[in-house]
């Protein structure tokens, strides 16, 4: 029963000296509640649309107009300028009027009318990646669609309504784009962040409050309270204070952020917490292991936040997990975000069942056990120390 | 300004004995954006990701079915791991994410196809894996197109249509891109050029603010203050300026990797990459006083501001997600962001070689980060005189 109640004593303890801090505060509460609506605000237009272009229109005859008028009508596309000749097209890009150009040349009707191919140019600004697809994506459409009609037209003849159909695309074909059906960077990236925000707070309020305890203590991470004198009650009794807040902050996230910003949601609770419950204590454990090495609130600050951005994409979902370097998908397998972002994104995107995620779920055990033993020697050394120097009674 | 020069010195020099006592520094200031550095060169080595897992399901299985599968096997960004009697268990595959994508292809396809009845085919794509997915997406987009054109180019030449004049009757209009100023595609001349400086970038901003509170923890912002013979700018430039060299230091070294060892385009010649690279170095020491000046004496404040505020730079500065399908009120938020400018900067000048007065803005916008901190000035003083570690 004692141990029950050091427990008790070092979660009431460890509640009462976190929530007397603000800068904690800041990282466990704000955060986690406010980061995420700031992100999925960023995304929340999911995709590029109505990229301006500009059109080089050497030919000027009904078929080029038609051509730029169906450009214009595409939904990635708009025609936002039409210049003479390449050098003016140019300079309307130098000045970031449009984000790319179309290029038509003279010879367009006379060769089609020849039976020769033109080469229509898109010559687009990589700014960003996005802009170049989108572009690519809405001219390829409309060439693909203007060619279809020549084929027809000028050579296949056919002779029902039917007919032309097949003969416009003698094989059919349909993208379908599957747990993110708009294509858009919103249901792609929010799921990963929000993981990633549960870790690195986490990360951080541990390392803060370690640092916190080792200021006040002059170097000791063992407070001079009873209840402190078991290294497994210390352990569970600090976790538990962060597994069930944390839990509430999951949730939050879960149900508020991907209700408000339309987020794909086919998971079910019993997944849901099936995974969510080690990975809190894959990261709350290892975020012990790494609070070792902070002896000063602030240098945590230091030492976690930039590593965020590496960790995303060591995750495998921005970046494909299969062009990342061995020793890398190594490296990563030290932190809980590399399976729980997967885990997170294939359960609530794709609507895998526990069964499918059981590789990054027993990973995420794995993690749990090892970093909570770890954790258990690092307090155990603590604890001597701190008896070493008879604070401890 | 002997006098100045003097204190600016010695400053210096008790910084930097603060620097080598304190593993804490090297780690952060050097080693931790060494290796990020190598992290993201050598994750992106390959440049454009390729042979992507992809599955096949071929119902139909018959010679032709099996030759576009082939095909398909064969393109750039493709790798067929699987074939999958059903596409149940191809869809559970992706769930188990063992593949992106998943080519179908019915079955009575080839029946259907040559006897004109217009069959259908599809392709799947794991959007939740947006880049594998979207290159994915192109290879098989442009097979299906291929498949359909096959079945044509066999209808004209039974027609008597000679194999030269197929070509331009199938394909009119062919689109010919030209990705301005990175003709490859290469990923890594976007990101690794970016996220390299942000990662700078933000240990910048966040080791600013700490370098200037740890004075105020220890209690020693008034014998800096003293050092300084009282004048608030003369400590902070003493006590910034061996980071500036530092940092710059870095960024150069980084740029050098870049442009020089990897050859990433770099069209304005590496000496004007290098100015920018400084400038970008004194807009984030500049932002990130700034942020210290706003919180002056509560250093955790200042730490957590700088770092939200880095954080969030990687997402607004819009080399992922382009700034301009953002909403409005973020496109004017994103112009807060040194990074920001940088990348205008670097895509302006390196990638498409445009003269540099076209990005004045941006220009004018890291000067304006730099110089941020001047309006603060009194109150940092204030701060060096009245204010109190607030732990």
């Amino acid at each position: 029963m004692t141990w029950f109640i050091n427990i008790f004593k070092v979660w009431y303890n460890e509640l009462k000296e976190i929530s007397r801090d603000e800068g904690i505060m800041v990282f466990i509460l704000l955060v986690p509640l406010a980061y995420p609506l700031l992100y999925a605000f960023i995304y929340t237009t999911e995709t590029q649309h109505n990229l301006p272009v500009c059109v080089v229109d050497q030919c000027q005859s009904s078929l080029t107009r038609e051509f730029i008028r169906k450009v214009d009508a595409t939904p990635e596309v708009k025609i936002a300028g039409h210049a003479l000749n390449m050098a003016e097209a140019q300079e309307m890009l130098r000045m970031r009027e449009v984000s790319g150009i179309i290029q038509i040349p003279h010879s367009f009707d006379r060769d089609l009318a020849h039976g020769k191919q033109v080469v229509v140019g898109v010559f687009s600004d990589l700014t960003s990646m996005l802009y170049y697809k989108v572009m690519l994506l809405g001219v390829t459409n409309v060439a693909q669609d203007m060619n279809r009609d020549i084929k027809v037209q000028n050579y296949l003849h056919p002779g029902t309504r039917r007919e032309e159909e097949v003969a416009r695309m003698p094989i059919d074909f349909e993208h379908v784009q599957l747990y993110n059906t708009q294509g858009g960077f919103s249901a792609f990236l929010i799921p990963p962040v929000l993981m990633l925000i549960l870790q690195q707070t986490l990360f951080l309020g541990i390392g803060m409050s370690m640092g916190r305890t080792r200021e006040n203590n002059r170097g000791l991470v063992i407070p001079p309270q009873s209840g402190y004198k078991h290294v497994v009650s210390v352990v569970l009794g600090k976790s538990m204070l962060y597994f069930f807040l944390y839990l509430v902050m999951a949730v939050y996230m879960n149900v508020v952020i991907s209700h408000f910003f339309g987020l794909p949601q086919l998971m079910h609770w019993n997944v849901f917490f099936g995974f969510m419950v080690p990975y809190l204590l894959a990261c709350i454990f290892l975020g012990f292991c790494f609070s070792a090495f902070i002896f000063r609130r602030e240098d945590c600050i230091l030492l976690f936040v930039f590593m965020s951005v590496p960790l995303l994409f060591l995750t495998g979902v921005s970046w494909p997990g299969s062009a990342i370097p061995k020793i890398w998908q190594w490296i990563a397998v030290i932190f809980p975000s590399t399976f729980g972002c997967n885990a997170y994104i294939r359960a609530g995107s794709m609507g895998a069942t526990l069964g499918d995620i059981n590789h990054e779920v027993m990973a995420m055990w794995y993690q749990a056990g090892i970093y909570f033993l770890l954790a258990c020697l690092i307090y155990i050394w603590e604890i001597r120390r701190a008896v070493g120097r008879t604070i401890l009674k | 300004m002997l006098d100045i020069l003097k204190r600016t010195f010695l400053i210096g020099e008790r910084e930097l004995r603060a620097f080598l006592s304190r593993p804490i520094f090297l780690i952060c200031m050097i080693v931790a954006p060494l290796f990020f550095m190598i992290l993201f060169t050598s994750m992106m080595n390959s440049g454009l990701p390729t042979k992507l897992p992809a599955a096949v399901v071929d119902e139909d299985n018959t010679h032709v079915t099996r030759g576009i599968v082939r095909i398909l096997g064969s393109m750039q960004e493709t790798e067929i791991v699987a074939h999958y009697n059903d596409f149940t268990s191809a869809r559970k595959a992706m769930q188990r994410g063992e593949i992106y994508a998943i080519f179908r292809i019915p079955r009575g396809t080839t029946h259907a196809a040559l006897t004109s009845r217009q069959p259908k085919i599809s392709f799947y794509t794991n959007d939740s894996y947006y880049v594998a997915a979207s290159l994915l997406m192109k290879d098989m987009r442009k097979l299906s197109e291929l498949s359909g054109m096959a079945i044509t180019r066999e209808t004209l030449s039974a027609k008597g249509v000679n194999e030269r004049a197929i070509m331009p009757i199938l394909q009119p209009i062919v689109i010919e891109s030209h990705p301005l100023g990175n003709p490859y595609l290469n990923y890594s001349v976007v990101l690794t050029n970016l996220l390299v400086p942000g990662i700078f970038m933000l240990v910048i901003l966040i080791t600013t603010s700490y370098v200037m509170g740890i004075e105020w923890k220890r209690g020693r912002q008034k014998e800096l203050l003293d050092m300084a013979g009282g004048n608030a700018l003369v400590a902070v430039w003493g006590k910034l300026l061996p980071q500036t060299m530092l940092y710059t230091l870095l960024m150069w070294f980084a740029q050098a990797i870049f442009y020089m060892y990897l050859d990433f385009p770099c069209e304005c010649g590496i000496e004007r990459m290098m100015l920018w690279g400084f400038m970008a170095v004194i807009a984030s020491q500049g932002l990130g006083l700034f942020f210290f000046e706003v919180f002056v004496g509560e250093m955790r404040f200042a730490m957590s501001a700088c770092s939200l505020w880095g954080v969030l730079s990687f997402s607004l500065a819009g080399f992922s997600f382009p700034v301009s399908a953002m909403q409005l009120p973020l496109q004017w938020l994103a112009n807060l962001f040194p990074l920001h400018h940088y990348f205008l900067l670097y895509e302006a000048q390196a990638l498409n070689g445009y003269p540099a007065m076209y990005e004045w803005k941006s220009i004018l916008a890291l000067l304006g980060f730099s110089l941020l901190p001047l309006l603060f000035l009194p109150r940092l003083k204030d701060g060096f005189l009245n204010k109190e570690y607030v732990p």
